[in-house]
């Protein structure tokens, strides 16, 4: 048995990987199997299909969907192997700073689809459909679903509303645009539901929304966002299905997780929700940063010179030359 | 803090105290200009790459950069609006250039334009600030024109060059400019351009000799991942 230390099964590209294991016996491929249950950047990224995500359901592997709303952004979601790319309507609120996400137009939709597109490549890529866009009938909702494959680059849709839309999410399944649902707190509809307020908190409520998740089911969701639901509801609506869950603030239970890039990067000002962890607070961050530049800039010690460009001293001395010749 | 005007420059100029600027294109890149007191925030259409991921500014459509004013407006109340006109929006014709101005002060929320060139653009700077529109002034490295500067180049690096800058500078001060973006010019170039004007220069790889500095947002903070210059 030949001696790998674990550094150098870590740095080995997937090429090297692949002849060890033809030269290795079983205890080293044991140790690179433990190493690649951890995503490191010497993984050759894959594309994440619907495949993708039945298997990790399968295997029973938390599902991580982080939403994005521009290229650098879904760049960033690219970069660390987040699973889904979901370009959220509520970029109507944290990038296009409204008071609420209901304004959002199919157009911006589609335009902020586009720049996320160009730079996640591998994530699955799901577009929001906002307020209105879905509602007023079945063939509505399909035409502006087919927009999002044709124009936004998205490779599936998500809208909200429980058993009531599941007529039209079927149209739109059958066609073959996969639907991510989206029960509990549906942001699009809080002003009827009393504000941002956790929904299937009585037995009622929480039998409704199971009865809505296997409606969705039927109707032919690839999965389904639970929003502000309590982690046993969530839990228990999770086991009663034959496809993924998506939690957000609906507790651990649930196949996957979905945030807010902004919120959890605690770049949005206005408020945080609770359930959202922020791993990072960059506005402390990039404020900081600008104030060096304005310090800088009003004390001339930026730009140096090293962020300036020269001039041949001959060329420099013929123009003033020929400047001062002018004046006379 | 308070809201900055033409006057506030103005008066920055005067006391010669260096101009700051920065871009947005967003509301919460729009609030960070907000609240670190930067005093012109910019809307430049360096958007098209650094923040719809093209490779090139010139797809850049007026509509997407009106989109991006108004998400920027709701974000920088205080520091002065200027959005930058894309390529296309305002080279055929005057009419055109003053058509596609107003929406930005009518739809964009913006209280001044940007637009690139030197003396040939004279004519339609001085139709659009006799209207009452303010217009920044770009020359120099100018991206839009890039393709026929041969890449994004220094510009003014020799006599003739820099002679050509300072005459299209000057042209650009009669027609009402009430500033002058500098880009990639060599700093010594830049400093006597600004000596030479009675308006200020902001520049962007131009030295510390300019009335003022703008740099693009993403860039400065390390988001953008082609390349960042110099």
């Amino acid at each position: 048995m030949i001696n790998v230390s674990c550094q150098t099964i870590l740095n080995c590209t997937r090429n090297v990987t692949i002849r060890c294991a033809n030269n290795f016996t079983c205890t080293s491929l044991k140790l690179m199997r433990f190493y690649s249950a951890i995503r490191t950047n010497t993984q050759t990224p894959k594309k994440v299909t619907i495949t993708t995500l039945q298997n990790l359901y399968t295997n029973n592997e938390p599902i991580t969907v982080l939403t994005a709303h521009d290229y650098p952004s879904g760049l960033f979601v690219e970069k660390t192997g987040i699973e889904i790319c979901l370009v959220g309507d509520s970029l109507g609120m944290v990038a296009l700073g409204r008071k609420s996400v209901n304004q959002t137009t199919i157009e911006e939709m589609l335009h902020h689809c586009r720049a996320v597109s160009r730079g996640a490549k591998n994530p699955f890529l799901v577009g929001d459909m906002p307020f209105g866009s879905y509602e007023t009938s079945s063939k509505d909702a399909l035409r502006n679903a087919i927009r999002y494959i044709k124009e936004g680059n998205m490779e599936a849709i998500k809208l909200e509303g429980g058993s009531e839309m599941a007529r039209t999410i079927h149209q739109i399944t059958s066609i073959g645009i996969p639907v991510l649902g989206h029960i509990g707190l549906t942001p699009q509809r809080q002003s009827s539901l009393g504000g941002f307020r956790v929904q299937g908190k009585t037995a009622k409520q929480a039998i409704k929304l199971l009865y809505d998740a296997k409606a969705l089911q039927r109707a032919g969701c690839f999965a389904i966002v639970l929003e502000a639901i309590p982690g046993p509801v969530a839990t228990y609506i999770t086991e009663q299905l034959q496809i993924p869950t998506i939690g957000i603030g609906a507790g651990s239970g649930t196949s996957g997780q979905v945030l807010v890039q902004q919120d959890m990067l605690g770049i949005y000002d206005r408020f945080v929700p609770k359930f959202c962890k922020q791993y990072a607070k960059l506005d402390q961050l990039i404020i900081e940063a600008i104030e060096a530049y304005r310090e800088e800039v009003k004390s001339r010690a930026f730009p140096a010179e090293e962020h300036s460009y020269p001039i041949n001293d001959d060329e420099l001395k013929t123009f003033l030359d020929i400047m001062k010749k002018e004046k006379e | 803090p308070k809201k900055v005007t033409i006057t506030t420059l103005q008066n920055l100029y005067k006391n010669n105290e260096p101009i700051t600027v920065l871009t947005a294109h967003d509301y919460p890149s729009g609030l960070f200009v907000e609240k670190t007191g930067i005093e012109i925030c910019l809307v430049g259409d360096s958007l098209g790459m650094v923040a719809l991921g093209r490779k090139s500014v010139n797809q850049t459509t007026i509509e997407e950069m009106l989109h991006h004013c108004r998400a920027v407006s709701r974000g920088a109340k205080n520091p002065f609006l200027v959005g930058d006109m894309p390529f296309g929006s305002y080279e055929t014709s005057s009419k055109d250039a003053l058509r596609n101005a107003i929406r930005y002060i009518k739809e964009g929320n913006m209280e001044a334009i940007k637009l690139e060139g030197g003396s040939e653009m004279a004519r339609t700077i001085h139709q659009i600030t006799s209207i009452g529109i303010p217009v920044l002034g770009h020359i120099g490295l100018t991206p839009q024109r890039q393709s026929s500067l041969g890449g994004f180049r220094v510009q003014g690096k020799t006599a003739k060059q820099a002679i050509k800058l300072l005459y299209d500078a000057k042209a650009l001060q009669r027609a009402g400019c009430f500033a002058i973006v500098l880009e990639a010019i060599p700093g010594p170039v830049a400093t006597y351009i600004t000596e030479q004007l009675q308006i200020p220069t902001i520049g962007i790889g131009a030295g510390s000799g300019t009335s003022g500095q703008v740099l693009v947002q993403q860039d400065m903070l390390g988001i953008y991942d082609r390349f960042v210059p110099k």
